[in-house]
């Protein structure tokens, strides 16, 4: 952390606070993620103290779009004037690593990157006035740029002075809140500006809680609050262009018929009783036998473009820490799956950080080197040993299903057409083979599925697979029984053919006396033969 | 900043009792006519005071601000009262956002409206003739979507706005009434109530009511609008400003091939006269022109 001293100041010069800003966010949805992480440690300080004042107001993050404005308004603990001064600084918090989502001290001005200018009214419990800072990021930017030209370069803090404002009004004593305007957004930054992205980025990222349109839900939440010592949703809204005001939740609903969640708990392996994160995951559902079960396939969701990548956006576990994401979802892909993560994409999840001593790097893209990530990188070989595992046996479950399922349905044609007469003499030996291949086939199956359901279906289709054996076996009359004399007949064979054909089919009915379907599937290509000649 | 911003828009009793009794009643009265929550749009300041006293019958509120400070002011205060949803602010001056269509951001308002409140700073015809021309431009809008609505107007009463206009307007107004008559009597009547309005000694509220509720009607009129006004009522606004302010009914007629006639007559128009906020209550002026609906 840096510390709030002059000197660490003037080693900043004023371009690096624009390449500082804008190489931080490569993806500008980041910038949001910085102002509500803010907002949510400004509710988690209020909320610590809000029973000893005796408020008893719904702690909130409101964001809304007005204009080319994005506004984040949360009623946490608010900034006194003091706080609100040193927002010229650029890298000084007083955020404690491991104890706040936020401690780099450059997010509250992350917003200068992509817009004219940054505004925040802030106010906290008992001060009796509201704070306001203006940033006017545009005019200091063109305003570098020009005397970067004349080859005058300054110190950051003296152009942050120059291009900002610190003023302050009356309020009531008992208000206390924070309004942050990003305003003037770039059209280079449409994302920002746009209520469906933001509201599925927030629901991805944000210490939000899980829908109730979500059947685990519920569940899912109740368990992270026992087992997730920090984890403290937050009440976040959005306000639609309609007029719209909804409540973020975290991506999942039920239309991504997602199967029943569990949980991974990682131990720390060298002090079995320390808990270093814990898991939840759930693959892609699907109806088999009436519920929703393990599919076995890359977790996929509708989305809005053609793109494949689109639908796959939520494949693959979230890390988070204090409820934030800290990398995409590729990350603990990369960190526990290594080479072999196809796999880790049949599953969507996250993984909450419970050891504080691990910290992310200042763009939260990945974690900070050190003792306690690898600790937990280490522990955490659980998970894709587990996944794997379950995928392995999700994979069997399904193949023991599907193949149950397409041998069902061609025991019940057989079956139809056997109780109709429509089965030839020349099928039986193909019906036979398939039957006896379908059966060990799915012997095999049923052995390696660990699914009772499944295994009680598939067991059940052996069942009528062997009793339709038996039917067929004592089935006396089939279709085409009289084959040679309808043959000869329907070809008008003189006599002389005629009996020259009548021997020949005998003496093969002769020969083949042991293995009549042997005999009954000859006599069926040679009438076809000699239909397709003559 | 934005200290001397709030000296001006701040608000006083005359001004609360107009917003939370007088329009309060005509806003919740067009809330029960139409049976559904109003769509608003207006210039309310940062603090929308408006707003929030008649947020039951509101449903979205289209705001216009031109100071950037103050806008921002205002989302403070949306998401401090729990409406931010509801607001949909555009950036810029009222009167060039009428013009162009659209705000500094290239937003648009969200025609129509039922309840268009404008708070102005500053007289009617101020400086040039841009608020005449930015109203007639709002009623036309309302008029292409045939949309009815009540019409909330404030603004100072300042002499020097009309002196030439108002002087005009008065000749041509008693010319256009006697015109319609050929009865002596009445003609007489006519000369003698509009000799009143032109006497410097009479109040200037009562021409200014003349003006602006006569402007409102034709304006109304010209786009299928009934136009029904009402007494300008005075009141003594911060830092003791004389405003005035209008409430005025605008329904819409449909069928009509060219402009139409109000229920409201031109004579009972001229004889509503102004009203005066006092102590808290809303007071017939003493001083009156001579009435012109019972000759």
């Amino acid at each position: 952390m840096t510390s709030p001293t002059s000197s660490n100041e003037e080693l900043v010069y004023a371009p690096a606070v624009i390449i500082l800003s804008s190489d931080l966010y490569p993806r500008k949805l980041e910038i949001v993620r910085e102002y509500i992480q803010n907002a949510s440690d400004a509710i988690d300080s209020f909320a610590a103290i809000a029973d000893v004042l005796e408020d008893t107001s719904e702690l909130q993050i409101k964001i809304s779009i007005q204009g080319r404005s994005l506004l984040i308004f949360d009623n946490g603990i608010g900034m006194n004037e003091e706080d609100v001064s040193k927002l010229r600084r650029i890298a000084y918090s007083e955020k404690k690593a491991g104890e706040e989502a936020g401690y780099k001290g450059i997010g509250k001005l992350a917003g200068i990157a992509v817009a004219d200018k940054l505004k925040i009214s802030s106010t906290s419990y008992g001060d009796p006035k509201l704070h306001h800072f203006e940033f006017r990021a545009k005019d200091m930017r063109e305003e570098i740029s020009q005397k970067k030209k004349q080859g005058v370069i300054e110190h950051a803090s003296d152009a942050i002075i120059r291009h900002t404002t610190l003023w302050s009004t009356d309020i009531d004593r008992a208000a206390h809140y924070t309004l942050v305007e990003v305003r003037g957004i770039a059209e280079s930054c449409p994302e920002l500006l746009d209520a469906n992205r933001l509201r599925e980025y927030i629901g991805d990222i944000a210490p939000v809680d899980f829908s109730p349109d979500f059947k685990w839900g519920a569940r899912l939440s109740q368990h992270l609050r026992q087992n997730v010592p920090d984890y403290s949703p937050k009440t976040v809204y959005l306000s639609k262009q309609n007029g719209e005001r909804i409540r973020i939740y975290k991506p999942y609903d039920d239309s991504m018929t997602i199967s029943e969640p569990e949980y991974i708990e990682v131990h720390d392996k060298e002090n079995l009783n320390k808990t270093l994160a814990l898991c939840w995951y759930a693959t892609k559902g699907q109806e088999i036998l009436g519920q929703i079960r393990p599919a076995g396939w890359i977790f996929s969701v509708d989305g809005d473009s053609d793109d494949p990548r689109d639908k796959k956006r939520f494949a693959g576990l979230a890390y988070k820490l204090f409820g934030f994401s800290v990398g995409d979802r590729s990350l603990a892909v990369r960190t526990l799956w290594g080479q072999s993560g196809p796999r880790a994409l049949w599953f969507t999840g996250e993984i909450h950080i419970i050891d504080k001593d691990v910290l992310p790097t200042t763009d939260r893209s990945d974690f900070i080197e050190n003792e306690a990530r690898e600790r937990l990188y280490r522990a955490g070989e659980r998970i894709p040993i587990k996944l794997n595992k379950l995928a392995q046996e999700i994979s069997n479950n399904r193949n023991a299903y599907r193949d149950g399922e397409r041998f069902s349905e061609k025991l019940q044609t057989w079956n139809e057409r056997l109780k109709a007469g429509k089965i030839e003499r020349s099928e039986l030996k193909s019906i036979r083979d398939h039957l006896n291949r379908g059966l060990t086939t799915l012997q095999r199956r049923t052995d390696n599925c660990n699914d009772q359901d499944i295994k009680q279906y598939d067991k059940g289709i052996q069942q009528f697979a062997t009793k339709f054996q038996k039917d067929l076996e004592q089935a006396k009359q089939f279709k085409g029984d009289n084959g040679i004399a309808d043959v000869a007949n329907e070809l008008s064979m003189p006599t002389k053919a005629r009996k020259v054909f009548t021997i020949i089919m005998q003496t093969l009915e002769s020969h083949f006396s042991d293995d009549p379907d042997t005999y009954h599937e000859l006599a069926s290509k040679i009438s076809k033969v000699l239909r397709n000649k003559y | 900043m934005s200290q001397q911003h709030e000296a001006v828009f701040d608000t006083n009793p005359n001004k609360d009792f107009l917003r939370s009794e007088y329009d309060y009643s005509h806003v919740e009265r067009w809330f029960k006519k139409c049976g559904k929550r109003l769509n608003y749009i207006g210039l309310p300041a940062w603090k929308m005071l408006d707003i929030i006293s008649w947020e039951k019958f509101l449903n979205r509120f289209t705001t216009i601000e031109r100071k950037e400070d103050e806008q921002h002011l205002m989302f403070l205060q949306a998401n401090v009262r729990d409406v931010e949803h509801r607001l949909y602010s555009l950036y810029g001056d009222f009167d060039e956002i009428l013009r162009s269509g659209r705000d500094e951001n290239g937003k648009s308002p969200q025609w129509p409206y039922e309840v268009v409140n404008l708070d102005y700073f500053g007289g009617f015809i101020y400086q040039d003739l841009a608020r005449p021309r930015a109203i007639k431009k709002l009623v036309s809008n309302q008029g292409d979507h045939q949309h009815s609505f009540l019409f909330i107007i404030t603004q100072h009463l300042r002499d020097a706005d009309l002196k030439g206009a108002k002087a005009a307007f008065l000749d041509d107004f008693r010319g256009g009434l006697k015109s319609a008559t050929v009865e002596t009597a009445t003609r007489n009547a006519i000369d003698r109530t509009m000799d009143w309005y032109s006497d410097p000694n009479n109040p200037d509220s009562a021409r200014q009511t003349l003006y602006m509720n006569t402007f409102l009607r034709e304006t109304g009129e010209s786009e299928h609008f009934d136009v029904a006004c009402r007494p300008g009522v005075l009141y003594s606004g911060t830092g003791n400003a004389s405003m005035i302010h209008f409430v005025t009914d605008f329904t819409f007629r449909a069928g009509t091939a060219h402009k139409i006639y109000s229920k409201q007559s031109l004579l009972e128009l001229v004889d509503l006269g102004t009203a005066e906020v006092k102590d808290g209550r809303i007071t017939k002026s003493v001083a009156k022109a001579p009435r012109l609906s019972d000759v």
